[in-house]
């Protein structure tokens, strides 16, 4: 039988590496979209999204395990990289139109 | 789950450094051993036991060689995976473009080229499929090396920081990164759960009880390097970011990456495809002789460093010939492009932008190919500094809980233990028994390379072994006599690697050092006599009589610190 300790913190690791991937990744799709949308080339783009992304992964990550709701982490995590992914997407078929 | 902050930050800090701490402690230690990978691979190949050589001569050297280069093996093996149909024979394949790439501290010269196939990938995002091939020149003959002769410093020690070997699905590169991330959290979370930070920097007390010091140890190594620590995980994320960890380029914004590509191509005059028309070649040397002239006349003279030829054979073929990063923290820079056929320069890039800058820098500063030898040393202790934090979180961990765990009669400390010993001393056998087999293995044996490679391995195998074997007395709350087990053979494998290189090439260090100066040989040797001194050293400490229990029940009551967040 697992313990509901051992459930919650497997719920927080998940979440964080994870969710924590998964709101990067939808982060710099945008950024890098919205970025090559304002005019900047494709490559300084992801070069300065890439400089960005991994000190915000690292938020996320710790802020996975001090947030006292795992909903709200699951929430924003997980709805925040659909929701950047989908508008990401969204921009590049705008673009390469 | 967690009542305060610094409860949650400490049980991140605690299992996830403990978990990755296997990791991380293998990337350091390896990472360290990469500052000096070129010199490693001196002391094992000592046919190319020579001084470092510019790029040499394209049309006289370089053009025969890669007349003779052939789709490597391992590639055809890879290639073949990924594609309908088989794979043509590989001597018929063409040769589509080559590089050459060399620093200050290479005697022998990387080269290697990708063949067109005519084969349509599995995957139709898998565009841009090539076989490549690729060898190691000495660029005074232009003979290649035999690839029997494993550079164990760049092709062994360098990959494992970064890959473990683990090529299968990139695995290795991601369970990296994923311990690169939780370097960067352990160190945020360390600087949380400790409340007098500057204190810290001066606390060593290698007197106190056993539990006590090596606190201090880890504090001091922790916080000291902290700056370094935090660069070399960051920096690590962001060199592999594109193409490993987040490759939106290659997935999701592919479209736009490769209409980014096109329009870059129509930008800067570099063809992005073959036009189809055969073309000769003009004088690559004068080429080279031209980009030199440009770079002084920037008044930035300088050494070739990468050279690149695109679509070759064809009218569309370009040269492109990058400046050698000695002098400063980016690797190559100043690209001058010309056209393959004619000779004439297409584009000289324009100084970087803000953002690929900052970028060149931070990788720059990772990679390390600058001359400054006193920094590459800095790298080194940083390194070790890095591996002892990981190191004394080991035995932390183990002596925290080994007194607990032996009332409830549980495994848990003697396992983590037997894996701190395998991770600790278990990989420097490993790399160092490497060394010596590189030394007691015929030069021509055929496969020397694997033989190298799987005898690390079952040393590593075997440490492992020993460790689980010897550590029964942990789980009493005893010490654990594998420690002092390994350090003394690690201390003789180090003297053993010093003897066998004079031995076996007469290289010792009166002579690397006074008659006939060679310092990649020479460091190494003198490497591995202060390791092994250490190693003895630690044996002879380790021998010392075991604490008894009752004073580390005291330690531990005594120890709020360290126990707050059990």
């Amino acid at each position: 039988m697992i313990s509901h300790t051992a459930l919650q913190t497997t719920n927080r690791v998940i979440a964080a590496i994870f969710g924590g991937y998964a709101f990067t990744w939808g982060l710099s799709a945008l950024g890098i979209t919205a970025m090559v949308t304002l005019g900047i080339d494709f490559h300084e783009a992801e070069t300065g999204m890439t400089l960005v992304a991994f000190l915000v992964f690292l938020g996320l990550f710790l802020w996975t395990f001090a947030s006292a709701s795992m909903l709200r982490v699951w929430l924003i995590l997980a709805g925040g990289a659909a929701l950047m992914s989908l508008i990401a997407s969204m921009l590049q078929t705008s673009l390469l139109s | 789950m967690f009542n305060s902050l610094r409860m949650s930050m400490g049980w991140v800090h605690t299992w996830m450094g403990l978990v990755l701490g296997f990791v991380l402690m293998i990337c350091f230690f390896f990472g360290a051993l990469s500052v000096f990978d070129r010199e490693i691979d001196r002391w094992a190949i000592p046919d190319t036991r020579f001084e470092p050589q510019p790029m040499p001569s394209f049309d006289e050297v370089l053009k025969p060689v890669f007349e003779q280069l052939k789709p490597h093996p391992l590639d055809m093996a890879a290639t073949a995976e990924r594609v309908i149909g088989p794979l043509p024979d590989p001597a018929t394949m063409k040769l589509e473009s080559v590089y050459a790439y060399t620093t200050h501290r290479d005697p022998v010269l990387r080269i290697g080229g990708e063949f067109g196939i005519p084969n349509q990938p599995k995957d139709p995002a898998d565009d841009h499929l090539h076989v490549h091939g690729w060898a190691t020149v000495n660029p005074t003959t232009g003979e290649t090396l035999s690839s029997d002769a494993l550079k164990i410093g760049s092709e062994w020690f360098y990959p494992m920081h970064f890959n473990l070997h683990l090529t299968w699905k990139m695995l290795g590169y991601w369970i990296v990164g994923l311990a690169a991330l939780v370097m960067l959290a352990a160190l945020v979370t360390g600087v949380i759960i400790h409340r007098k930070l500057f204190s810290e920097f001066f606390t060593f007390r290698p007197w106190k009880h056993v539990l006590r010091s090596s606190l201090d140890l880890h504090n001091i190594t922790g916080v000291v390097a902290l700056p370094f620590h935090f660069f070399f995980a960051f920096t690590a994320l962001v060199i592999f970011a594109s193409n490993v960890y987040l490759p939106l380029s290659y997935t999701m914004l592919k479209s736009l990456h490769d209409q980014h590509e096109q329009l870059e191509a129509e930008r800067t005059g570099l063809p992005h495809d073959k036009s189809g028309v055969a073309a000769q070649m003009a004088s690559v040397d004068a080429m080279v002789a031209e980009a030199k002239r440009r770079w002084a006349e920037r008044d930035m003279p300088g050494e070739v460093g990468y050279l690149f030829i695109d679509h070759l054979g064809d009218e569309n073929s370009y040269v492109s010939i990058y400046r050698a990063g000695s002098d400063r923290v980016a690797l190559v820079g100043e690209g001058i492009h010309f056209k393959a056929s004619t000779g004439e320069v297409i584009r000289e890039q324009p100084p970087r932008s803000v953002v690929s800058s900052i970028n060149e820098f931070l990788t720059g500063l990772h990679l390390q190919h600058f001359e400054h030898w006193m920094l590459r040393w800095l790298y080194v202790f940083g390194g070790l500094m890095g591996s002892i934090c990981i190191a004394t979180g080991f035995v932390l961990f183990v002596e925290k809980r080994k007194a607990k765990h032996a009332k409830a009669c549980s495994q848990g400390s003697r396992i983590v233990d037997a894996l701190a010993v395998t991770t600790v001393t278990g990989m420097v056998m490993a790399a160092l028994g490497m060394l010596v087999a590189n030394r007691l293995l015929p030069v021509d044996l055929v496969g020397k390379g694997q033989w190298e490679q799987n005898i690390f391995w079952s040393i590593w195998a075997l440490a492992f072994l020993h460790a689980a074997w010897r550590s029964s007395p942990v789980a009493k709350a005893r010490h654990n006599p594998a420690w002092r087990d390994q350090s003394l053979l690690i201390g003789m494998l180090s003297l053993a690697a010093v003897v066998l290189n004079w031995i076996t090439t007469g290289d010792h260090l009166i002579k690397t050092v006074f008659t006939d100066t060679y310092w990649a040989v020479a460091g190494v040797d003198l490497s591995l006599l202060a390791t092994s001194l250490i190693a003895f050293y630690a044996a002879a400490k380790l021998r010392a009589p075991v604490v008894e229990q009752k004073k580390t029940d005291t330690a531990l009551n005594r120890n709020k610190q360290v126990n707050a967040y059990d």
